[in-house]
């Protein structure tokens, strides 16, 4: 089952991205790429500079993508970005905006690439994100509605996924008691 | 406040008389004061209630209730009549519950969860299983036993539980907590040895969760990947009740806070408000963060079950679709699905209660009044909570634990006077006994108040940790011998058995209250040994109690004798004692002094007394309320040994006998099993050979 909770946190890929994703926002040691041309959209995200107010960018205008992007999309985007962001090859002088351009950029890729999140992230924005801003106090009914309105939202995706579980299930070489019984069942 | 909805559809006319018609219409005039929160208003509510009332004083109309026998009767019923079905269920499981009494707020939490878990399935091939089975009534409503409900609780009625020969819907019985998923699981698995394809639904509340038992069962299902569903129905509701006597408590445990957390978004909100103005991106991503995966989900998932939730547990159409979802996903393994809702929901006055209505007696659905008859004497419960602080007044190292039986056991009192020095362990019966069993190793004095048959669940532990090891740790079995309305999972039967064949342990039992203060006051004394008593449910017989409550050590291993007589004497063992002196009174009458006597203490016996009462009579009766194997079997036991059956002694035992005695009113209950006065005359009258005369007969059916 540990396989599957690592599957939130980590790209399902199997190229070339050999660095872990930490929590934290250090950036990592080394970074290996398989360069690509970027499409269109994206170079528009690449030649803008680090004084573009970073605070007025979605994760979506950040990475250069649209909001209805896909998986791959994404992926190719932020690797391009952390590319070109990183503190190693940044130029003189800008080492600490690039580092935290490249920051930004990452925890874009975290919350898109996890689709969980990611819905969660476009919730939010489509409601404006009011609680960033936030002055009125949250009465503790309001939390609780607040709360339950979300809920909705967490199940939904988490349906989804045992959807996307089942198929794996299905296919995967599962040889608990529970898959074999299945199996005989099934007549497999 | 005004009337929400009003309406005069047809289809109440069809329903009420003419006479509730025109109370409706007079109501209407006199506006009454009715508040009374409709969310979703079914059609057809008729509002005849009383001036005042927060809750209707008539039962309304349910027509589409009317129309369902069966759940396979529900399945081409749309949302809004689900939900109609809903408030329908509702009103019709008050006002049934108002005139039998039995559990009431458990239900009321999960009238959606019920009616969605029978629209979505289909009972009983899918197995439906209730932890508990107090919160059973909608289920069973549902299935066919909605004419049967006048009878609840009573005898031959229906059970106040789940039962499996009462129903085929009813999938496993229920009682005790915390089994749902092993009996879950182990339908799982029969039915994938067999090659069914039918699903199976355990709901079990975040209560029940606190018992290692859930754990141990979601242990194996995670690790056998069989397909079933687990129901956590979250009310944060652990103790009963999940209050003190000062107002509510939060739940006892750190299981219920880590499931608080899976519901809030807390850590959300005050990032927010901290980081006012802060860049937009760094706040989203913080935010999603480590909030799909709440701490309490991983723990589920650790386990090996796929969690969803929370669900709000009140809304029809959140439930019906995550349970279609799921139930349409050809391969699963275990999912939990964490619905949370509130005890006692729908009816005002147990949504305010701090026990939330848990169980109640017969009430008016209007005001919520329940008829509690006046008690001419302090129970047995109220009586050793009161002795249990008079001895911890005077001793500080007396402490008591309890398994979230806070109200059942008394203990709440012993709460408000000692809060630092009373233990609610949650539904964990083994671990309150090895707890104990650690406090006595440091020199505190505990007593463990468990009822009788929940002690069944800590046996080992009482063996093993306890017993063995020779530790000074006092057992207080409250509802021992038959408990009336709750039946065989409630009975406590067994435990002078169980604990009397324990080398080292002191089993006595009170006659009547002051008998169990003293009892109280032996046991604090016992320091080198363990120890325990029993007592019965219900009202102590009145005699009159030792000053503040506070008892007198008694000898160890002495009885008494009550009445002086000849030829036939009585030996009761604990509240039987009273049926004793009770069949003495029927027969003195007619000439029959019997000897009536109080043996106290089981192990060790009173051999003195014993020996002289062989000796010096015919005939000899052991009485008690509890299984074959227990006060009796060791007077015997000794009466063998010691060569007084060689004679001409005639040994008699009325025990319980050897079946499980089905709820009922407890008189109908004694009379079922031969322990009452009349019965006990009839047993001698048979030894004295005498049975056949005239007046025998008249004594045994005139009582």
């Amino acid at each position: 089952m540990s396989s599957t909770a690592l599957a939130h946190s980590l790209p399902t890929s199997g190229d070339a991205l050999r660095f872990s994703f930490p929590r934290s926002t250090r950036p990592p040691h080394s970074v290996s790429f398989r360069p690509r041309p970027a499409p269109l959209h994206l170079r528009s995200a690449l030649n803008a500079t680090v004084s573009d107010t970073p605070a007025a960018l979605s994760f979506y205008e950040l990475l250069g993508i649209p909001e209805t992007g896909s998986l791959l999309e994404i992926k190719q985007a932020y690797k391009q970005l952390a590319r070109k962001y990183h503190p190693d090859v940044s130029p003189p002088g800008l080492a600490q905006e690039y580092t935290q351009r490249f920051i930004q950029v990452q925890e874009a890729y975290e919350t898109l690439s996890d689709p969980s999140r990611r819905a969660l992230y476009d919730h939010h924005v489509a409601s404006g994100l009011h609680l960033a801003f936030a002055a009125r106090r949250h009465s503790r009914f309001d939390e609780e509605m607040e709360d339950r309105g979300e809920w909705k939202n967490r199940w939904q995706s988490q349906l989804s996924e045992l959807k996307r579980r089942s198929v794996q299930k299905e296919c995967a070489d599962d040889m608990s008691w529970g898959a074999r019984m299945r199996r005989e069942r099934n007549g497999t | 406040m005004a009337l929400n909805t009003l309406s005069f559809c047809g289809s109440l006319r069809k329903g009420v008389g003419s006479d509730a018609h025109s109370n409706r219409l007079h109501g209407v005039d006199q506006q009454c004061h009715f508040s009374f929160k409709a969310k979703r208003s079914s059609s057809g509510i008729c509002a005849s209630s009383s001036k005042r009332g927060e809750y209707f004083s008539e039962k309304p109309p349910t027509p589409l209730l009317d129309s369902i026998n069966y759940p396979n009767h529900m399945k081409n019923l749309s949302l809004k009549e689900l939900q109609q079905l809903a408030d329908e269920l509702r009103s019709d499981l008050i006002f049934n519950v108002s005139k039998t009494g039995g559990h009431l707020g458990s239900g009321l939490g999960v009238i959606e969860l019920t009616v969605a878990l029978h629209y979505v399935f289909e009972a009983p091939q899918d197995r439906i299983l209730w932890d508990v089975g107090h919160q059973s009534y909608p289920h069973k409503i549902l299935t066919g036993r909605r004419d049967r409900m006048p009878t609840l609780r009573q005898t031959d009625g229906l059970s106040g539980f789940t039962k499996r020969s009462e129903s085929d819907y009813d999938c496993f019985g229920a009682g005790h907590s915390s089994t749902t998923i092993s009996a879950g699981l182990g339908m799982a698995v029969g039915r994938d040895l067999k090659g069914r394809k039918n699903h199976v639904v355990a709901v079990i509340g975040d209560g029940a969760m606190t018992a290692g038992q859930a754990y141990e069962a979601m242990n194996n299902a995670g690790y056998l990947d069989s397909d079933m569903i687990v129901i956590l129905n979250d009310n944060k509701q652990v103790s009963l009740p999940t209050a003190t006597l000062d107002g509510p408590s939060p739940p006892v445990g750190a299981l219920s806070r880590a499931l608080s957390r899976l519901q809030s978004n807390r850590p959300l909100r005050e990032l927010g408000e901290a980081s006012k103005g802060g860049s937009m991106h760094e706040l989203a991503a913080k935010h999603g963060r480590g909030l799909m995966s709440g701490s309490g989900s991983t723990l589920f998932e650790e386990l090996g079950l796929y969690y969803i939730g929370p669900v709000d547990g009140h809304n029809i159409h959140d439930l019906t679709t995550i349970l279609a979802r799921v139930k349409n996903t050809k391969i699963t393994g275990p999912v939990l699905i964490h619905v949370v809702t509130e005890k006692g929901k729908g009816y005002p006055y147990a949504e305010r209660a701090a026990d939330k209505y848990h169980g109640v007696s017969k009430f008016d659905p209007a005001t919520g009044k329940q008829f509690k008859a006046n008690a001419r004497t302090q129970s047995y419960t109220t009586c050793f909570a009161r002795a249990l602080i008079a001895e911890a007044e005077a001793d500080e190292d007396v402490v008591a634990i309890h398994a979230a039986m806070g109200g059942g056991t008394g203990l709440d009192l012993f709460n408000h006077r000692f809060p630092t020095r009373c233990f609610d362990v949650g539904i964990a019966e083994q671990h309150a006994v090895t707890f104990a069993a650690g406090l006595a190793c440091e020199g505190i004095k505990p007593f463990c108040a468990i009822y009788s048959s929940f002690m069944q669940r800590a046996y080992d532990q009482v063996v093993h940790d306890v017993d063995l090891q020779k530790l000074p740790v006092r057992f207080a079995m409250d509802r021992a011998g038959l408990v009336g309305a709750d039946g065989p999972t409630h009975c406590g039967a067994f435990d002078v058995s169980f604990m009397a064949c324990l080398p080292n342990m002191v089993v006595m039992a009170p006659s009547d209250e002051a008998e169990l203060c003293h009892m109280v006051s032996t046991a604090a004394a016992i320091d080198d040994r363990p120890c325990c008593f029993r007592y019965p449910r219900g009202d102590g017989v009145g005699v009159e109690l030792p000053p503040g409550n506070k008892g007198v050590p008694l000898e160890v291993g002495r009885g008494r004798i009550l009445v002086e007589g000849e030829r036939v004497a009585l030996l009761g063992y604990g509240a039987a004692v009273q049926s004793c002196l009770a069949a003495a009174a029927l027969l003195e009458p007619h000439g029959l002094r019997l000897t009536v006597a109080d043996a106290r203490f089981c192990k060790p016996l009173d051999r003195a007394l014993v020996r002289n009462l062989a000796r010096t009579h015919d005939a000899l009766i052991t009485v008690e309320e509890g299984s074959v194997g227990g006060f009796g079997s060791h007077v015997a036991h000794f009466l063998a040994l010691d060569g007084l059956l060689d004679g001409n002694l005639k040994w008699r035992p009325l025990v319980l006998p050897d079946r499980y005695v089905d709820h009922g009113a407890p008189a109908d209950q004694l009379t079922q099993v031969g322990l009452t006065p009349s019965c006990i005359a009839a047993t001698i009258f048979n030894i004295l050979g005498s049975w056949k005369s005239r007046e025998a007969l008249e004594i045994i059916f005139r009582n």
